[in-house]
């Protein structure tokens, strides 16, 4: 689901310079990776858009994204080392695939997953953290349920999660959260909190 | 007249070739009695109707090498946007066979939705796929058979094929059929270790 997910403008993200879009995609390359598969959300665009252009890497738009889990799987399967790029609602909608595919057939598989609705949830007006969960606060209008839900539903799925919101991050977070993948031979999830530039 | 399961499966497994072949649902333990090949991968004990995009992957992933899925008519409605994503991928060696038999096999045989009406040729056709065949009796797959598993793709071909009584599909050790034996994890990383040496002894 390519969705309209902004929930801050572009520069008015709380703290520092938004990441580079430029510097995450060649981490990726200098990790191995060989193809990113998913769907754009607002804050991945940019991602999206420096991936097609590169050389080293392939970009593969899927039109849900549980098919971007299988699709990978299949691409480890045959030797490469896909990425996964998804939005957090369709990190939702891709449950059965995520566990029967990747996690089942234990494919080492780096997801990136936009995080949207993080910003508002960690506002201090929402007066809220991922561990609220009742019927009023998914319901309320001023908090992304999907961003309550996505820790969670992580923690749920035996995934492991990092946050990332610099380019420091891209730095060390994302080859900790490959390794790990590696390491354990399991999906690892690396959580975008804000867009890229 | 519509092609039982064994009308379908022997000519595929005298043809595949050196083809990676992906099986589901109501085919994986049929296609074990004609086939025993390294290359054989049954997405079973997996995801529901993710067939198809594993097989895409793995295309992609095996650029020299044909890749045939024998996906079930419900598995392809349960992820039908994969016609798509297959022809946006550009891969040119993968070969979907629906396995058209109008119903959810292992559960039972209850229909699928638009059973009867639905035409995956005319779908895959019109999304863009190179080639597509719907398939009617045994003669005509027979004769089309090399057609379809011959040139440049992506190909889909849809085969009416008689409905059975295949149950639910475990992997255990004691499974007759020996893909069936190994976990998903240890057939996964079989393959990729079988195509990885492979690869290497074509350089």
């Amino acid at each position: 689901m390519a969705n309209d997910s902004r929930d801050h403008a572009p520069g008015q993200y709380p703290g520092s310079v938004a990441p580079s879009a430029v510097r995450l995609v060649e981490r990726l390359v200098a990790l191995g990776i060989t193809h990113a598969v998913g769907i754009p959300d607002n804050d991945t665009a940019e991602v999206f858009d420096r991936v097609r252009a590169h050389p080293m890497i392939r970009l593969l738009t899927v039109t849900r994204e549980g098919e971007a889990f299988a699709i990978a799987a299949g691409l480890w399967i045959g030797g490469q080392q896909p990425v996964v790029v998804v939005q957090n609602t369709g990190l939702l909608e891709s449950g059965d695939s995520l566990r029967g595919t990747a996690g089942r057939m234990g494919v080492p598989l780096l997801c990136l997953v936009g995080y949207r609705g993080y910003a508002k949830m960690v506002a201090p007006r929402a007066g809220t953290t991922s561990g609220a969960l009742d019927a009023e606060m998914l319901t309320r209008p001023d908090v992304d349920s999907v961003a309550l839900l996505t820790e969670p539903t992580l923690t749920a799925w035996g995934v492991p999660y990092w946050h990332h919101v610099s380019d420091n991050d891209t730095d060390t977070v994302i080859p900790s959260a490959f390794e790990t993948a590696s390491r354990q031979s399991q999906p690892t999830a690396v959580l975008l909190t804000r867009g890229f530039t | 007249m519509m092609l039982t399961k064994d009308e379908l499966l022997a000519p595929l497994a005298r043809l595949r070739e050196d083809r990676i072949v992906v099986t589901t649902m109501s085919v994986v333990r049929p296609w074990a009695r004609h086939s025993q090949s390294d290359l054989d991968f049954a997405s079973a004990d997996s995801a529901m109707g993710h067939a198809a995009d594993l097989a895409l992957g793995l295309a992609l992933a095996q650029p020299e090498r044909g890749v045939v899925c024998l996906n079930g008519d419900g598995s392809m409605l349960m992820c039908l946007g994969t016609l798509a994503t297959i022809v946006e991928s550009g891969a040119t060696n993968l070969t979907v066979l629906i396995v058209d038999n109008g119903t959810y096999e292992i559960t039972g045989n209850q229909p699928i939705a638009a059973r009867g009406s639905i035409d995956f040729a005319t779908l895959a056709g019109a999304v863009g796929f190179r080639r597509t065949y719907a398939i009617e009796t045994a003669d005509q797959y027979e004769k089309q058979l090399p057609e379809v598993l011959a040139g440049v793709g992506p190909v889909l071909a849809s085969v009416r094929v008689e409905s059975g009584i295949e149950g639910p599909i475990s992997r255990s050790p004691s499974e007759p059929s020996p893909y069936l034996r190994i976990s998903l994890s240890e057939s996964a990383r079989r393959l990729r270790e079988i195509l990885r040496s492979q690869s290497a002894e074509r350089l």
